[in-house]
């Protein structure tokens, strides 16, 4: 019997090496085209020193030739600096580590659900189903109010988690950081869905009496990509409002939220989303240029709610017995895959390098003339970015991007390992992820980094970041430090509970 | 030599060049223009009267006799006439138990009418929207109000949009900020703020006194309002921004808890407003004032403030003469846009401002004809200027608002043209200022006065 034939290797390391080279001639092009023609002049222009001499003397200085050229390149530069955007910082950032009292393992998620739920054994195996395929660990936590039986949902419990999540999260970025409150001359809170008057952002304003002309902006309602909208924000601010400093606080407050009705489709959230929370401070003074670890490159905002499955497929309502919960419609992966090919669609001729644009451009091309049913092509974004940090907002989002995009295992372990150990923290997810990352010492300088979150709406955005300084991975005093050696973790499909 | 005394004359003639580049290009993005805005008139059937108001609060069982008849008082002397308007579920008796569809449903109304009168009166299509901003304070849905409209009216996919809450009365000048400051980044573009405030699963059904007061006062209502910084629309617009300041005190903690949304002790969810609210308001306004004054008023007018000043305290240490200076406001401004926040709020503005009777009398008529609807309420208040036919080209505007946290903000309009003609106001500007504001259940709740 004949050995097996072996699978022809020799193809495909060939292939791989045109691609290479493929991509070095386009990317490098100018480079090519010009280097010859440049030396062939300076081949042709071999003066000697004399000459040289002489062409500088002949050259006469008449005033008004010195003004007018000054002026011109003064007007010049002027447009020049003045029409530039200004670079966005970020100096850095710090999570909100829950503290060990408010975890919530399985089996005390499930002993709680049973108690509540005890007139309804369906949906309570329901629940387990999702918690089991969830991909969340054990350590995931949830605020104090909800681990009463049953949870009590006061405004007082919410504001209490309020103050917990976010004057930690901001006490750890001004002693990172070094600045002082009264430094701060933006701040933007967002928080989906809960809402007191007076606002989050004026309870962060009053802890740290910040100074009376903060421009204070706090959004809500804007669901799990609130984060990047609010990054988007700071950094139109950032470009009016010279030499300031920006703070946005994202989190999401669970107390409040709890869905403590029977309805299927509105019991999935109560088993992914966990408290979380994060500040990240933003500038463009030119003094933190050297302490800064990230710059922003881009924001890609995607609003597709001008469809109305889009629209409807996060929703927050009441059920048949006017109990308050958000629901999950049945498509909304292929949502999610439309917004993000919609984000990407503008987003790739921003980042991608000129050789996967001129191959998009060829199969669009010969699709539209030869054949209409050809797959399309989608372009190689790991030559574009090094790291990614897809949201976290369940294992079926990971998993479907991970296919859309053509990413590794490796790629996507930041997210996967975020949604294990935090669960679904919603706006501040991105956060924990880079986090992780950082923490795993992979981020070093010149390294790209893309953020992409989605929310209810149904919104896709994206930000781009470029590390600035190789992140040191010890002192980090991030949330992964005491439990970074354990990652990362094997995730079966199914936990058996 | 020569070229020494070459290189000293340029560098001065350099640098001024530098400088006027440098300013040119500021101006050149600066502009940010009103073109159009649109208040909200909700339905006769909405109306709130002071006997149905009267009626309403009879329905709540947790009041005693001394709660009903200080409410009564309140209502009776609020300021407010006989048209304000009310959410549909209070007036349906349902007030104990709003849903998420009441609050959604008072929403949509309101955009629905609003935005639909924009689009048609401005001419501008909802797909060349590139800037969407809505507050409403007390409600955060999921998804978000914004998302509502870009799904109602089929919006770009690469819209801006921002939904702002929990900001108070003030947020519609937070908004106007977020806008201006996007435009100077976006060129030729249009954006919409939209700002309200929702009432229906608000209103408080409990008996603690100092949180019973906002029944009285607030009020449905809200404003659309579309701006542009295309310079080409300046012919079209109404209003050009000239400043916008913006105050915050919630470093004092008295300040910040003066009016704030809490539980009582049965747990009635309700707005509290303490006694301290009229302080640390003064206290803000102050503040605004100072950074405000310079940008507001000419020249002349500061140089004699100050010298006034200095000469008055050199005369004060001498004798006992106290005489105050203050800022004539109105050398800067032609109209005075106050927030309607009640009778008492008015008459302290009035009071710190030396304003006269005439100057206040649009938020007057504003809190008569549709009470306090929060953020919205400054724009009720342009939209009755604009019915008398008072806002002439080149006059200027000046619009104050207070919220909670504790903010004051505020922000100088300047008017593009004569503007004048029919709006919220339409048919029942004729009947104002009305004869007398005395509330006419006086005598029928006269009672109230009387202590037994």
């Amino acid at each position: 019997m004949p050995p097996p034939l072996m699978p022809n290797f020799n193809n495909s390391v060939k292939l791989k090496y045109v691609k290479l080279g493929y991509q070095y001639l386009i990317n490098h092009f100018l480079t090519f085209t010009l280097l010859p023609i440049t030396l062939t002049l300076l081949l042709q222009l071999r003066y000697s020193p004399d000459e040289y001499l002489r062409l500088w003397n002949s050259l006469r200085f008449d005033f008004v030739h010195v003004l007018c050229s000054a002026f011109l390149i003064i007007m010049i530069s002027t447009t020049y600096f003045t029409s530039k955007s200004h670079s966005v910082y970020l100096v850095n950032y710090a999570c909100f580590k829950p503290p060990r009292a408010c975890r919530a393992p399985f089996s005390t998620f499930m002993e709680h659900s049973k108690l509540i739920l005890n007139s309804e054994p369906k949906s309570v195996d329901f629940q387990m189903k999702i918690l089991e395929r969830s991909g969340l660990g054990e350590e995931t936590c949830l605020p104090i109010a909800i681990h009463f039986i049953p949870p009590s949902p006061t405004l007082e419990a919410s504001g209490g988690e309020a103050e917990l999540v976010i004057f930690s999260a901001m006490d750890s970025l001004f002693e990172k950081t070094g600045i002082k409150p009264n430094d701060v001359h933006i701040l933007i809170v967002n928080c989906s869905l809960f809402s007191p008057t007076p606002s989050l952002s004026a309870m962060v304003i009053n802890k740290y009496k910040m100074r009376g002309n903060v421009k204070s902006y706090n959004l809500s309602g804007m669901g799990c990509s609130a984060g990047l909208i609010s990054i988007d924000l700071a950094r139109d601010l950032l470009q009016v409002h010279k030499n300031s400093n920006a703070i946005v606080v994202s989190t999401e407050i669970i107390t409040p939220n709890y869905y403590q009705g029977k309805e299927r489709s509105m019991l999935v959230p109560n088993c992914l989303f966990r408290m979380g929370g994060a500040a990240v401070l933003l500038s463009n003074r030119r003094t933190f240029r050297t302490q800064a670890k990230y710059r922003l490159l881009h924001v890609v905002r995607t609003q597709k709610g001008a469809d109305d499955k889009a629209f409807r497929c996060v929703y927050e309502e009441e059920d048949r017995e006017g109990k308050v919960g958000i629901s999950l419609s049945k498509d909304l992966m292929a949502i999610a895959g439309v917004a993000l090919k919609s984000n990407i669609t503008t987003l790739g001729p921003l980042v991608l390098p000129t050789s996967e644009q001129l191959l998009f451009l060829i199969s669009l091309i010969s699709r539209k003339i030869f054949n209409p049913k050809g797959k399309p092509y989608i372009p190689d974004f790991k030559q574009a970015f090094e790291h990614f940090c897809i949201h976290a907002g369940g294992r079926a989002v990971i998993d479907e991007l991970q296919k859309n995009l053509q990413l590794s295992a490796e790629h996507v372990e930041a997210s996967r390992m975020t949604l294990h150990r935090f669960g679904n923290t919603s706006s501040s997810s991105l956060w924990y992820e880079l986090s992780y990352i950082e923490a795993k010492g992979r981020m070093k300088r010149g390294d790209r980094v893309w953020q992409i979150a989605f929310g209810s709406g149904f919104k896709c955005n994206s930000a781009v970041w470029k590390c600035m300084s190789s992140v040191e991975t010890m002192g980090n005093n991030g949330p992964w430090d005491d439990c970074i050696d354990r990652y990362p973790v094997y995730i079966p499909e199914v936990v058996k509970l | 030599m020569d070229s020494l005394i070459i290189v000293v004359l340029v560098l001065p003639v350099a640098y001024s060049l530098f400088q006027l580049c440098k300013l040119i290009q500021q101006r050149r993005i600066q502009c940010c223009y009103i073109m159009h805005y649109e208040c909200f008139k909700p339905s006769n059937d909405r109306k709130l009267t002071t006997e149905f108001s009267g009626d309403i609060i009879m329905r709540n069982k947790n009041l005693g006799n001394e709660q009903y008849k200080f409410l009564l008082r309140a209502i009776v002397n609020s300021g407010l006439g006989e048209e304000t308007y009310g959410p549909r579920n209070i007036i349906t008796g349902r007030e104990e138990s709003p849903t998420i569809a009441d609050g959604i449903s008072e929403m949509d109304e309101f955009f629905i009418s609003t935005l639909d009168n924009l689009f048609h009166k401005s001419g501008v299509s909802p797909r060349e929207i590139d800037i969407l901003v809505v507050n409403v304070s007390m409600l955060a849905s999921v998804p978000s109000l914004t998302s509502r409209i870009v799904n109602h009216y089929k919006m770009r996919e690469d819209i801006k949009a921002f939904n702002l809450s929990g900001m108070g009365c003030s947020a519609s000048i937070i908004s106007i900020d977020i806008v201006q400051n996007i435009f100077k980044s976006c060129k030729n573009s249009f954006a919409i703020v939209l700002t309200s405030e929702s009432i229906a699963p608000n209103w408080y059904t409990g008996s603690e006194k100092s949180m019973i007061l906002t029944n009285c006062l607030f009020r449905s209502g809200g404003c659309s309002i579309l701006l542009t910084n295309n310079k080409a629309m300046k012919k079209r617009s109404a209003f050009s921004l000239k400043c916008l300041i913006r105050t915050h005190l919630g470093a004092m903690d008295e300040a910040h808890s003066c009016c704030k949304q809490q539980e009582d002790d049965h747990g009635h969810l309700g707005f509290f407003l303490s006694k301290s609210l009229t302080k640390s308001a003064s206290k803000a306004f102050a503040e605004n004032l100072r950074d405000l004054a310079p940008r507001v008023l000419p020249l002349r007018e500061l140089v004699r403030y100050i010298l006034l000043n200095s000469v008055t305290n050199f005369v004060q240490r001498y004798s006992k003469v106290s005489k105050k200076v203050s800022l004539n406001f109105k050398t800067g401004v032609d109209h005075f846009c106050l927030h309607p926040g009640g009778t008492a709020v008015i008459d302290g503005i009035r009071k710190s401002l030396e304003l006269s009777e005439k100057d206040v009398e649009p938020s007057r008529m504003t809190l008569h004809r549709f009470g306090n609807t929060s953020a919205s309420s400054l724009w009720y208040v342009l939209g009755y200027m604009e019915a008398k036919n008072r806002l002439k080209k080149g006059d200027r505007v000046l619009m104050i608002g207070f919220g909670s946290g504790f903010k004051c903000n505020s922000c100088l309009w300047e008017v593009l043209r004569d503007l004048g003609g029919g709006n919220v106001w339409g048919d029942s500007i004729g009947n104002y200022p009305p004869k007398t504001l005395v509330n006419p259940f006086l005598e029928k709740f006269g009672w109230v006065y009387e202590d037994n």
